[in-house]
């Protein structure tokens, strides 16, 4: 039984090593390759000085390259960090600083475009791209480096399951991201629960639609190396075009797909999903935000073959619930569970009056418990402090539970059903977005006085993003000035898509803005 | 086709995506041979958005597997995909 992610693919290695372990832009690597080239790259991190414990930034388009560096990391002791390559550089910066990663993983173009006090405050960087002799900056690294290093074994650390394997940051409602921590045992916890409930084994083609850094990859890549499988990354070429999109699971035999409902929506309405095509296809997870009613009908009714499950879970837990879809029942369904707990997860639901909910029909904040719960946020205690809080509903030893900040609902059967949030944190295509976050973008602009951002619903995307900003009188502003403006400090799906702009903004009897009231006066955006 | 036409083309082509997909994601630069997608300026729903807006500017029609990386990625393939719907037209 493995206690460390990187034993999973030593393992593997060792049963199939001529078998492809992942295949991305036309490139595939077997599981020798992977074994030997992680073993490679994580004894050059650890001759660059890289401890246990250190933070190591993967800032690169998805590739084969991807994969080798988050084993080499783990391998060297490391705790890796996948950094959206989309993101403003602001923001990676900041990622970077508060994260206190001094080795980087990139590619040239990427570490040029970083602002010059982060590349700075990096000591090393391995550049993916860099060709040997074309002349090194300070602390640059080539790729082609690897091949001084041993093949055959890993440096020697001592790691347990306890110890942080990757930190994920997401939008936090102070206007910064906030990194969760991630341990082994974390990530082995829901590793290990998919491998029996969904069966992996070394004949699936897992596919990794959702990006590193994002907790969906989590099982894309960690199942497919645990089976034996091969994983199939689907990079922005592939992703966003439907008609492509369904020839590459038809043509790489998908067997196990897992993505955000709305992917699936997009495959439904712009590809021809046909079940005789993907007679590979068995199983569709998905995640990351509620899937439209009419459309799970008509994806169920197009594959009728195909197990769909509904997994559910912040970052903060990975999976903590999920539910499997009833073909029989669902034609008379309205709304989608989430289910119930994963195995060696607990969860229950904690009403107003601090009860544990035990009623059917009953709303609480859903709670979870287990091994799958992350210690908490890097660098922010007071953070931590809030959402991984003592259980208090037992007294016989001391452990922490996360509060997700989801309000559910109790059923009859002893489902649970997501009702809405506490705060003001939305999902769009399955990412969290704080409002929050948004707004102090806005506010950072000389021009703006008060800003608000509201989510407007969207049948396929979940939410559609939309701001209304009061100017400075003296000054003008236009809606692409603004734009423009959180570009360069937010990631690009949480620029509002529309912006409007106000003499003054609704307010409640508090003194705060009337997001409630901002929501019904906005339709929503015309696509 | 003319030259004059085919300058018309990208104008609007560029114009378009600077205007309606750019601007909403921050970016305000961009050349016509990168790649739109791996920038982050077309998303899944600006594809839609940016098909739609060719089918009723130049009145073609693209279908729905001819929305790929090959035809749309960036404004140079977008304007040769124009350029040789209008000329089977």
């Amino acid at each position: 039984m493995a206690y460390i992610l990187q034993q999973l693919l030593t393992h593997s290695a060792g049963r199939f090593p001529e078998k492809t372990a992942v295949w991305a832009r036309g490139r595939s690597i077997s599981y020798r390759e992977l074994e030997e080239q992680s073993n490679q790259l994580a004894h050059l991190l650890k001759t660059c000085g890289v401890k246990k414990g250190d933070r190591v930034g993967l800032f690169f388009p998805k590739s084969v390259e991807s994969i080798i560096s988050m084993f080499a990391v783990m391998k060297a002791g490391g705790v890796y960090v996948p950094l959206d390559p989309q993101v403003p550089v602001d923001r990676i910066g900041y990622i970077i600083s508060n994260c206190g990663i001094k080795m980087l993983i990139t590619q040239d173009e990427k570490r040029r475009a970083l602002d010059a006090a982060t590349r700075e405050s990096l000591e090393r960087c391995v550049v993916i791209d860099h060709a040997r002799e074309s002349g090194n900056g300070t602390g640059v690294i080539p790729w082609s480096a690897l091949s001084e290093y041993p093949v055959s074994h890993p440096p020697v650390v001592t790691l347990t399951e306890t110890d942080l394997a990757y930190i994920l940051y997401t939008s936090g409602s102070t206007g910064r991201p906030k990194g969760v921590m991630l341990s082994h045992q974390n990530a082995l916890t829901f590793v290990e629960w998919c491998a029996a409930k969904f069966q992996i084994t070394h004949e699936d083609h897992l596919s990794n639609h959702a990006p590193l850094h994002f907790d969906l990859s989590v099982f894309d890549i960690y199942n497919a190396i645990e089976a034996g499988a091969t994983v199939h990354l689907v990079t922005e070429d592939i992703a966003l075009f439907p008609t492509t999109l369904a020839k590459f699971i038809e043509t790489h035999q998908i067997s196990v797909w897992y993505s955000v409902p709305s992917a699936l929506v997009l495959l439904l309405l712009h590809a021809d999903l046909k079940a005789e095509k993907l007679p590979h296809l068995r199983t569709i997870l998905f995640a990351g935000e509620v899937f439209p009613m009419k459309y799970l009908k008509q994806l169920a009714e197009q594959l009728p073959g195909v197990e769909l499950d509904n997994l559910y879970g912040p970052t903060e837990t990975n999976v903590c619930t999920y539910y499997r879809v009833d073909r029989e029942r669902l034609g008379s369904m309205e709304k989608l569970p989430i289910g119930i707990a994963c195995e060696n997860t607990e969860v229950f639901a904690v009403n107003d009056q601090d009860e544990i909910v035990s009623t059917p029909g009953e709303t609480g904040e859903l709670y979870v418990r287990g091994p799958a719960v992350t210690y908490g946020y890097w660098a922010d205690v007071e953070k931590t402090k809030k959402m991984v809080v003592p259980n208090r509903f037992q007294k016989n030893f001391t452990e922490n539970i996360y509060r997700t900040g989801d309000l559910v609902t109790l059923a009859e059967d002893g489902n649970y059903y997501f009702v809405g949030r506490r705060d003001s944190m939305i999902k769009s295509r399955g990412y969290r977005i704080e409002l929050g976050e948004i707004e102090s973008a806005l506010l950072s602009h000389p021009a703006v006085r008060e800003a608000a951002a509201i989510a407007v619903p969207d049948e396929v995307v979940g939410n559609r993003i939309k701001a209304v900003v009061v100017a400075h009188s003296e000054k003008s502003i236009k809606a692409s000035e603004l734009q423009q403006h959180c570009g360069t400090r937010i990631p690009r799906y949480m620029i509002p898509e529309l912006i409007e702009f106000r003499e003054t903004l609704p307010k409640t009897s508090t003194g705060k803005v009337d997001r409630v009231q901002l929501s019904r006066e906005s339709v929503p955006v015309a696509v | 086709m003319t030259t004059a036409n085919e300058t018309t083309i990208k104008d609007q082509v560029r114009q378009f995506i600077r205007e309606e997909l750019a601007a909403a994601k921050g970016i305000a630069t961009f050349t016509d041979s990168e790649s739109l997608t791996e920038s982050g300026i077309i998303d899944s729903l600006g594809i839609f958005r940016l098909v739609t807006f060719l089918e009723e500017n130049f009145g073609v029609r693209v279908g729905d597997e001819e929305i790929s990386a090959d035809n749309l990625q960036s404004v140079d393939k977008i304007e040769a995909l124009v350029i040789s719907k209008s000329k089977k037209k």
